[in-house]
């Protein structure tokens, strides 16, 4: 059995490290509003705060995203989950896995870790009520042995939200 | 009045003719070179798709080596081709 929770460490490629870089400047200049990350000494995992926006069932609340960058970044997107306790919303599992397509199909190398939160966000401000995926149970219970999202085959049904 | 050219420097400057300032795969500019090359220019050129997007030649090879499906621009996600 192996488990995949923990993204293989591989050490991140040049590209790898040297976008990053750029992106942690650009994010210390100009951070998307409403999340805080604090520079740490691995460039490989960021952990980021996100505040519920005004105005949205999330208003307030604070939540936390843990983002792990795989050795050829950006030609393979981040992992990206939320922490638990993950927000109650339609398309985020209790076990922190975010349905978004952005995420794994339509991942794009031009994205950002920037870009990624504000899309983010923008899911969870456009919530229509503070609920768990109707398959919670059953997607946890396959992901227990630390099964990671970017090896779900998800599909993508819903654009509303 | 009569001058007389005893000694001249001549300084030749290039840019690459690309809309954007850097590549948006790799963030370096693009008068720089991608983050695997030492030295700007022709060892690491640009290269535009038929879409009018422009990337360094290595980073969109990259990127399109690495997909299994057909591949598509990083920025407007159309089909990627390369220009002739």
């Amino acid at each position: 059995m192996t488990s995949s929770s923990v993204p293989s460490r591989k050490v991140l490629s040049k590209i790898a490290s040297n976008r990053l870089q750029k992106e942690v400047m650009e994010w210390q200049t100009n951070p998307p509003a409403g999340f805080k990350y604090k520079v740490n000494d691995s460039l490989q995992r960021w952990i980021i705060e996100v505040t519920g926006a005004p105005g949205t069932l999330y208003t307030g609340e604070t939540y936390q995203l843990q983002v792990d960058f795989p050795e050829h970044y950006p030609m393979e997107a981040p992992q990206v989950i939320f922490i638990p306790p993950a927000p109650l919303h339609p398309h985020i599992y209790s076990n922190g896995h975010i349905c978004l397509d952005i995420l794994y199909d339509s991942w794009s190398p031009a994205m950002t870790v920037s870009s990624v939160c504000i899309s983010i966000l923008s899911m969870l401000s456009s919530s229509p009520a503070k609920e768990r995926p109707a398959d919670n149970d059953r997607y946890v219970r396959n992901c227990r042995n630390g099964r990671s999202p970017k090896e779900t085959r998800w599909w993508f049904h819903d654009d509303k939200v | 009045m009569k001058v007389k050219i005893l000694q001249w420097h001549a300084v030749g400057s290039w840019t690459w003719d690309a809309q954007d300032e850097t590549c948006g795969i790799c963030r370096m500019a693009f008068d720089g070179c991608c983050p695997d090359c030492k030295f700007p220019g022709d060892d690491c050129p640009l290269i535009w798709g038929v879409c009018n997007h422009a990337y360094h030649l290595h980073c969109i090879l990259k990127w399109v080596n690495s997909q299994n499906s057909t591949p598509h621009c990083p920025m407007c996600r159309r089909e990627w081709q390369f220009k002739a």
